[in-house]
């Protein structure tokens, strides 16, 4: 089985040590934990959307340009819905 | 690396009638890339300017030094997501059911921890055998349920 916050941890260990190829320095790193500790201190996990509330309804175009909508996906529920920053 | 790791645990979320989908603010030509890159068995879908995001109430706006940080690295959000105010989402993985009900719901603020596939796959299992009592996992930094 798969332990992705493992690997996570590993890579940010790695990243933050300042080596290659990213050679972060420690002010960025201090950036990005200023960042990440304000973000959690303004209490957006608290707004999100919790167990027990309705998920929005949605129709988005996936990679291949088709539009997928939540109805759609619902007809195979239950849905595993991950929001993914991005790929950078 | 999130992304792999759901895809290890697909054929078992298919076995179970359910299904992956994954949403994000970029654009489908960056979509498409990572997509074929990754040979993904779930679609990624681009949730336009965060439309559906901000409905998961799960966008926040980068501060400043942080937008400049990015660009030095030369991660342009508005090119690549068309997101000229540097907005993104929290890393967020939802179970809904077949009511649009959230069954099980896993945010966490700090993007270098991300819901753990097998967790998932766990809480699916759970949520399709007793068909009752949903499950929640909104963790902080410290494991704890600090919604409330």
């Amino acid at each position: 089985m798969s332990n992705l916050n493992y690997r996570l941890q590993e890579f940010k260990t790695t990243f933050e040590s300042g080596a290659p190829p990213y050679n972060a320095s420690p002010e960025v790193v201090a950036v990005m934990h200023r960042a990440t500790a304000e973000l959690k201190a303004s209490g957006i996990e608290g707004r999100a959307l919790r167990v027990g509330d309705h998920a929005p309804a949605f129709a988005l175009f996936n990679q291949d340009h088709v539009e997928v909508s939540s109805k759609d996906l619902l007809r195979k529920a239950p849905i595993v819905v991950s929001v993914f920053r991005g790929h950078w | 690396m999130e992304l792999e790791a759901l895809k290890e645990i697909d054929s078992e979320v298919r076995a179970l009638g359910a299904q992956i989908v994954v949403l994000t603010p970029e654009l489908e030509r960056y979509t498409r890339a990572l997509h074929r890159k990754l040979n993904l068995p779930f679609d990624i879908l681009t949730d336009l300017h965060l439309k559906t995001a901000e409905q998961f109430r799960l966008v926040f706006t980068f501060p400043d030094y942080l937008r400049e940080l990015y660009q030095s690295f030369g991660s342009t959000l508005d090119r690549f997501h068309d997101e000229s105010e540097y907005r993104l989402p929290i890393p967020a993985r939802y179970i809904v059911d077949s009511n649009s009900l959230i069954r099980a719901a896993d945010v966490n603020a700090d993007y270098t921890i991300r819901p753990e596939p097998s967790e998932t796959l766990r809480l699916l299992k759970e949520i399709l055998q007793t068909g009752t009592s949903p499950h929640g996992n909104q963790r902080s930094s410290t494991g704890e349920d600090d919604r409330r």
